[in-house]
C-alpha cells in the first residue's frame, strides 16, 4: 500500500519522529468508491478518518428550504470525513459524499485513539491539525456573515483558485451561500 | 451465479441505505400535506408507502439481528442463493429507475391512512440507521451460511446476505413509487435525489 503522499503530508504539517511516523502510517487501509457515493449519512457517527488520494468530496446539510447547504469540500492531499463527528464520536447532522470517483486511505477512531494514548506527539499532531481546522472554520464563519457575494467569491478564488476546475459551480455557489445565477454572473464579471 | 466480495457487497448496500436516508431527509423538509395526499383513489400516499416499509422493517430488522448472533466468522466471498437472487431481481427497480412489474402487497402489510407524517418518517429514518449498523456488524459474520426466516413463512430461511439484498431492493422499489407519487401530486419531477439502482 502506498502511504507516500500521507507521509509527505504529515511531515509538512507536523513533523514526527521516525518511530511515531511508522506507527501512524501502519494503521491505514485502502478504500475506493464511485462518484456520488454517500460515505456517511446524517444520524451516523463517523467511523473513519480518511486521507484523500484522488477525487473530490463534499459535506452537506439537508435544511428546511429544500436546499442542500454545502459545508465543506475535500480533495487531495488532505484528510476527509466528518471531522467533528469523528473526534467527538457523536452522531453527525450532515452528510459526506463523493462528487467524483475517489481513492482514499482510511483508519478507524479506535486506531487513532490508541495511537494518541500511546504517543503524546501523535496527540499533539491531531490537536495541531484540529486547531487549524477550527481556525479555518471560524474564518469562513466571518466571511459567510460579513462578506458580500463578490467578496466571498474573490476570497475563495484567491485562497483556492483550482476549485473552479474541479468542483461543479452549483456546489461552489452553495458553499458560499450565494445564488447559482449570482455565482455565474461573478464568474463573467470579476477580474482577479 | 455471480459471486460478490462480501465486504464490497455490504459496503454497497450501506451506500444504498444512505441514499435512502438522504431522500427521506429531503422528505422531512416537504409540506406534510403533500406527503399525506393520495395521488388517486386507492393509491398510497408517500407516508403510506413509508408505513408499508416500516412494517417490513419491524419484522426483518429484529429477525436479522437475531440471526447475526450466530457465531460464524466472515468469508471473503458471498454466493447468492437462487431464491434470494430471484426475490432481489423481482424487487429491484430497472437501471433507468422504472418499475415494469407491478405487485400486490400482502394484506398484513397494507398501511392504513396515517394522520401524522413526522412520526412515520422518523421511524423510517431510525430503522435505516439500525439497518446500517446491522450491515456493519454483518462484516464480521458469514452472510452466506447464516440464514434468516422470511416474513411470509418462518419455514423458509434465506441467506442473511440475500435478505439484506432484497430488503433494500424492496425499499428502492418503493422510493421510485414515492418519486412518482410526488410527481403526480406536484406535477414536477427531479426535485428529489434519485434512488440510484446499482449492481
Amino acid at each position: 500500500m502506498d502511504t507516500n503522499l500521507l507521509r509527505q503530508f504529515i511531515q509538512a504539517a507536523y513533523p514526527l519522529k521516525e518511530v511515531e511516523l511508522e506507527k501512524l502510517l501502519s494503521v491505514w487501509q485502502p478504500f475506493e468508491c464511485k462518484r456520488k457515493t454517500i460515505l456517511t449519512a446524517a444520524g451516523e457517527t463517523e467511523r473513519y478518518l480518511y486521507f484523500v488520494l484522488e477525487g473530490v468530496q463534499r459535506g452537506f446539510y439537508v435544511g428546511n428550504d429544500k436546499q442542500e447547504a454545502t459545508v465543506v469540500f475535500t480533495y487531495p492531499p488532505s484528510f476527509s470525513g466528518l471531522a467533528d463527528s469523528f473526534l467527538t464520536q457523536t452522531p453527525s447532522k450532515y452528510f459526506m459524499e463523493t462528487l467524483t470517483s475517489s481513492r482514499f486511505l482510511r483508519t478507524t477512531y479506535k486506531q487513532i485513539d490508541e495511537l494518541m494514548n500511546e504517543y503524546p506527539a501523535i496527540q499533539r499532531m491531531v490537536l495541531c491539525l484540529t486547531a487549524f481546522i477550527l481556525k479555518g472554520v471560524l474564518e469562513r464563519q466571518i466571511e459567510l456573515q460579513c462578506f458580500s457575494a463578490e467578496e466571498k467569491f474573490r476570497t475563495l478564488l484567491k485562497r483556492s483558485p483550482h476549485v473552479l476546475q474541479i468542483i461543479p459551480h452549483k456546489y461552489l455557489a452553495s458553499y458560499l451561500g450565494i445564488d447559482a445565477t449570482t455565482f455565474s454572473k461573478l464568474m463573467g464579471t470579476v477580474r482577479l | 451465479m455471480q459471486k460478490y466480495k462480501s465486504v464490497e457487497l455490504l459496503n454497497q448496500l450501506q451506500a444504498d441505505v444512505r441514499q435512502l436516508i438522504l431522500t427521506a431527509s429531503h422528505l422531512k423538509t416537504t409540506d406534510p400535506g403533500v406527503l399525506l395526499e393520495q395521488p388517486a383513489a386507492g393509491k398510497w400516499s408517500v407516508i403510506q408507502v413509508l408505513e408499508h416499509l416500516n412494517s417490513y422493517g419491524n419484522y426483518y430488522l429484529l429477525a436479522i439481528e437475531k440471526s447475526l448472533k450466530q457465531d460464524k466468522p466472515a468469508t471473503a466471498l458471498f454466493k447468492p442463493g437462487w431464491l434470494g437472487n430471484y426475490f432481489t431481481r423481482l424487487m429491484k427497480p430497472g437501471n433507468n429507475g422504472t418499475i415494469t412489474n407491478k405487485m400486490q402487497s400482502p394484506k398484513n402489510h397494507r398501511p392504513a391512512r396515517h394522520p401524522d407524517a413526522l412520526p412515520v418518517l422518523n421511524t423510517f429514518l431510525e430503522q435505516q440507521q439500525y439497518l446500517l449498523e446491522l450491515l456493519e456488524s454483518a462484516k464480521t459474520k458469514n452472510i452466506g451460511s447464516i440464514r434468516t426466516p422470511v416474513s411470509i413463512s418462518k419455514l423458509v430461511k434465506l441467506k442473511v446476505g440475500d435478505v439484506f439484498r432484497f430488503l433494500i431492493a424492496h425499499e428502492q422499489r418503493h422510493f421510485v413509487q414515492i418519486e412518482n407519487t410526488l410527481a403526480a401530486i406536484n406535477g414536477t419531477t427531479g426535485k428529489y435525489p434519485a434512488v440510484h439502482p446499482v449492481m
